[in-house]
């Protein structure tokens, strides 16, 4: 029973775990930057959904700010912070400490101006009931698992059957091949940003319902999305996505077997262990090396 | 004042030792490690153990530290002999976060969350010392050794395997070795750094060695420029002392003081990548997306 | 020749006398010349910035009673510096409040930050007082370090007393981070629960960055609890809360004076929650706590807590203390104000008549609380 309730738990967090990690990969796949204020995306949405709710508003209008606020984030980080750094064929690293201290700024802009501390937004929809004996279900875990299926299939739509799509995936391999559509690089990288940090909305919703949002909170997400992201195979939306999954799954399964403590360790175990023994992730392209 | 500055330098010779030995992997070998707070830590409880249950001699906890962190680099050592680039990365990370729980958790040889309290006052062979010449001249020698190896064959070896890893490998150069060496040397000089800190701050817990410090000393290679000898030492004066200097500022409110801080910090951490992405020493020109 | 200045001082006084009372009193004991520099050490940015901000309100409030009371001949200043709750940036704005301000009184909070200032107070013989952090390794740091919070040792039999005679509770549970404190609170439960005829019957250590509390939840339902124990801090609280309420735990959550924060107030699913803090009844007969209560309501818009006590303390004893010293014609510094406090040891402070031991931890009456919902609570047993 206990292994039922781990589970159920567990695909709550993996759904929330699989949006933020398929933003990032798309965000990475695509343009090849390691965008590090993937959290502080999450973490804007969250407040920007706190606000429309405290503010009254109907749930599906918190719900487009915040997709709203999310994607503005991202093109404007890829506007204003990545493509001045990548015009200088800056590394890696350097695209990563611009993203962190944008992650500062951000973190403590949100601290100053919606309070320190733990806010949520209260809804019985967090709430369980027993639904079996023992098995505790809240009408927000349908509503997360529901949400990631509808966008993976939304995205898959759009990246199969649309030139734009199609442009996305081939950024990272084969830029003459966007040319060929009539489209520009530039364009089609914002365009990887506006999506990719969008996905992070519905989870940065989710957790304001659940857990809470503080200023850190888009912290420990943008680790396991990066964590995901390599599991699942670099270029992968679908290993991303899975490895979000698995991810979360395993955080919670993992309390069946250790103790509290060392759960979060047992992910990042797993990560380290994939690493050495199959760097190439679950559906990535052998490139290790 | 001068105790203030003499804490500062301190501190910045320190973190110089860090900066410097992960821009010796960064840097030379193309190693790109967010694990270096993990070597640090193994270096500061080691140096601990050793003052004290042993005595507090600084060459012997700098030494022992050397020797743990050195050996346990071998953990990182590995991952860089399979994968590069974002996967390392990656590893690396995974690396960082379960040290951090080992540190919380192994209560007998860390202190756990608590940490270790009521480390003695460093000695030179029974002679109290100061941490702060110790320390300068820890650093002198990473920086000596650093120059020494980089211009030498090895340093050629590691720049080759940065640059092309299987043109080097063809070149029969031995790729393993020269990885594993340089970060060992890198961590043992991370680990000599950990116990200077344990011995100059008297008490060390697992809120020192996190990834946030890991990102930290990065940041100071990659702002100061990396593959420079003097650009780690430079971001790690910008880094230390900026919010050192920002807590000087007299108009802020007691209750925002860190917030404002915390927000100049990292705008000036964003800008300067932005206007300088190769690093304030880095030479623009050379710049190559390394990883 | 040295009969003038004299003369005219009288004369001045004279002239003085012809003013109104008031007047006249403000004008002799207005404080002059070199502030003193009262330093605050707490987190004001990072996760727990919530305490920092409460903290330094206690504070403040205790500042401007000393200075509309006069206690003192000089003004203070108070310099806060931003610890982040981390050791490293807590040692260098240590550095700067003992050897660039010159402080002489150091407000300081958590247990990182304690443990890595004292060596550096204690150098320096700067009194150092912690008001938020309730860890047994806090005791005895330093002759220098002091405590103005009852440490963890008193708060749980209150609650365990409470909660076995009054709520017939006979299976705890506790969520526990792994810390000095939570394994302080974990052996004080083994020990204290036998003796009332109740058990521990599951202990869930959490890493402290840990957000995701379902699947602890449904640990310790299984363990099939009467109360709850949290020995947490900071956001972390609300989250375990909510997660073990929104998770089918409809037992009493209970904890240590650490709920006294904000945001577990505010918080919904708290409402409940029982809670133990050293006596505070802002409605008791006691002048100083009447004032404090009714001052800091209308400063700040916001009921007290403990914490704004605990700090409006810890800034107040520097203002009874530096009053002696400076009557009995001392240098205001670390040892006077030591033996001051040695020499008095009880003094009236928010929340009644508190005691000092002899390492300068205060002894206090203990209360459980129980929250109300909206920020408000309730003294359930005093």
């Amino acid at each position: 029973m206990l292994f039922l309730q781990l589970l159920l738990n567990g695909l709550q967090t993996g759904a929330i775990y699989a949006l933020t990690a398929a933003g990032f990969a798309l965000i990475f796949g695509a343009t090849r930057i390691f965008h590090f204020a993937h959290g502080t995306a999450f973490t804007l949405a969250g407040y920007a959904y706190l606000f429309a709710w405290r503010a009254g508003w109907p749930g599906w209008v918190g719900a487009l700010i915040a997709v709203a606020v999310a994607t503005l984030f991202g093109m404007a980080m890829e506007r204003f912070v990545y493509r001045p750094i990548q015009r200088h064929e800056g590394s890696f690293f350097t695209v990563f400490v611009a993203a962190f201290g944008v992650g500062i700024v951000v973190q403590n802009l949100v601290g100053m101006f919606a309070g320190r501390g733990l806010a949520t937004v209260d809804t019985r929809l967090s709430f369980a009931t027993e639904v079996m004996p023992e098995i505790f279900v809240a009408p927000i875990l349908w509503i997360a698992i529901a949400t990631a299926a509808v966008l993976f299939a939304a995205l898959t739509v759009f990246l199969t059957r649309t030139h734009a799509g199609v442009a996305l995936r081939a950024l990272a391999q084969n830029p003459d091949l966007i040319r060929t559509y009539g489209l520009s690089a530039n364009g089609i990288s914002v365009l990887a940003f506006a999506i990719g940090s969008a996905l992070a909305a519905p989870a940065a919703i989710v957790t304001a319902m659940t857990s809470g949002l503080n200023e850190a909170i888009g912290h420990h997400v943008m680790l396991i999305s990066i964590a995901a992201t390599i599991v699942g195979g670099i270029g992968s939306l679908r290993g991303a996505a899975l490895a979000g999954l698995m991810l979360g799954v395993a955080e919670s399964l993992a309390l069946q077997f250790v103790d509290t403590q060392w759960a979060e360790a047992v992910s990042f175990l797993a990560l380290f262990a994939f690493i050495l023994f199959r760097p190439s992730g679950i559906f990535g392209v052998a490139m290790a090396r | 004042m001068i105790a203030y500055l003499s804490n500062l330098a301190t501190q910045l010779a320190i973190f110089g030792i860090l900066a410097a030995t992960l821009n010796f992997i960064v840097g030379y070998a193309g190693i790109f490690s967010i694990a270096h707070a993990v070597f640090f830590g193994l270096g500061a409880y080691a140096g601990a153990q050793i003052a004290l249950l042993l005595v507090p001699d600084v060459v012997l906890a700098c030494l022992f530290a050397a020797a743990i962190a050195g050996g346990l680099s071998l953990c990182l050592a590995l991952p860089a002999l399979r994968v590069r680039g974002e996967y390392f990365v990656a590893a690396s990370l995974g690396l960082q976060m379960v040290a951090v729980t080992l540190f919380a958790e192994l209560k007998p040889l860390t202190g756990g969350i608590g940490g270790l309290v009521g480390i003695p006052l460093p000695t030179l062979f029974g002679v109290p010392v100061g941490v702060l010449p110790v320390a300068l001249a820890a650093l002198a020698l990473v920086l000596l050794a650093t120059a020494l190896l980089a211009r030498g064959a090895f340093g050629r070896t590691l720049t080759a395997i940065r640059d092309a890893e299987s043109a080097a490998e063809a070149l029969g150069k031995n790729v393993a070795a020269a990885k594993t060496l340089a970060v060992g040397f890198a961590c043992a000089g991370a680990g000599v750094a950990g116990a200077l800190y344990a011995l100059h701050t008297s008490f060390v817990n697992v809120e020192s060695f996190t990834m946030e410090y890991s990102v930290l000393v990065m940041a100071m290679v990659i702002i100061g420029g990396t593959g420079t000898l003097w650009g780690p030492l430079i971001g790690t004066v910008i880094l230390l002392s900026l919010p050192a200097g920002l807590a000087f500022l007299p108009f802020i409110p007691p209750s925002e003081v860190g917030a404002i801080q915390q927000i100049l910090y990292g705008l000036a951490m964003t800008l300067l990548m932005i206007f300088r992405p190769a690093g304030l020493v880095g030479d623009l020109s050379r710049g190559r997306a390394t990883a | 020749m040295h009969i003038a200045p004299t003369l005219r001082r009288r004369g001045l006084l004279a002239a003085a006398a012809g003013l109104p009372l008031p007047f006249v009193r403000a004008a002799r004991a207005q404080p002059s010349g070199e502030p003193y520099v009262m330093g605050t050490l707490f987190p004001m940015s990072g996760p727990n910035a919530e305490y920092g901000e409460a903290f330094t309100r206690g504070a403040q409030l205790a500042l401007s009673h000393i200075a509309a009371d006069n206690m003192l001949r000089r003004p203070i200043r108070l310099q806060a510096e931003d610890s982040q709750a981390l050791p490293q940036p807590s040692v260098v704005g240590m550095n700067k409040l003992v050897n660039v301000d010159r402080a002489v009184w150091v407000l300081v909070s958590w247990t990182a930050t304690s443990k890595a200032v004292a060596p550096i107070g204690d150098r320096a013989k700067v009194i150092m007082v912690n008001g938020g952090a309730v860890g047994p390794d806090l005791a005895g740091l330093s002759p220098y370090f002091w405590n103005v919070i009852a440490l963890a040792h008193l708060e749980v039999p209150v609650m365990v007393g409470y909660l076995t005679r009054q709520r017939n509770v006979k299976r705890v549970a506790l969520i526990y981070v792994d810390d000095p404190l939570g394994d302080a609170i974990l052996g004080q439960l083994r020990a204290e629960l036998p003796k009332a005829g109740a058990e521990l019957v599951g202990s869930f250590s959490v890493p402290r960055a840990a957000q995701q509390f379902g699947p602890v939840a449904a640990r310790v339902r299984q363990t099939r609890p009467d109360a709850v124990y949290v020995a947490s801090f900071g956001g972390q609280q609300s989250q375990i809360i909510k997660g073990l309420r929104d998770n089918g735990v409809t037992q009493i959550i209970c904890s240590y004076s650490a709920f006294s924060i904000d945001s577990v107030r505010q918080l919904p699913e708290a409402v409940g929650a029982l809670y133990t803090t050293q006596k505070l009844d802002f409605e008791s007969g006691d002048p100083v706590t009447r004032r404090f209560a009714a001052e800091f309501r209308a400063r700040y818009n916001q009921t007290p807590v403990a914490y704004h006590a605990n700090y409006y303390n810890a800034a107040y004893l520097f203002g009874l203390l530096a009053r002696q010293v400076e009557q009995a014609g001392g240098e205001v510094n670390g040892d006077a104000l030591r033996e001051a406090m040695l020499r008095t040891r009880s003094f009236d402070l928010v929340g009644g008549r508190g005691t000092f031991d002899e390492q300068g931890n205060l002894m206090t009456q203990m209360q459980v609380n129980e929250i109300k919902g909206a920020g408000r609570s309730e003294i359930v047993q005093g």
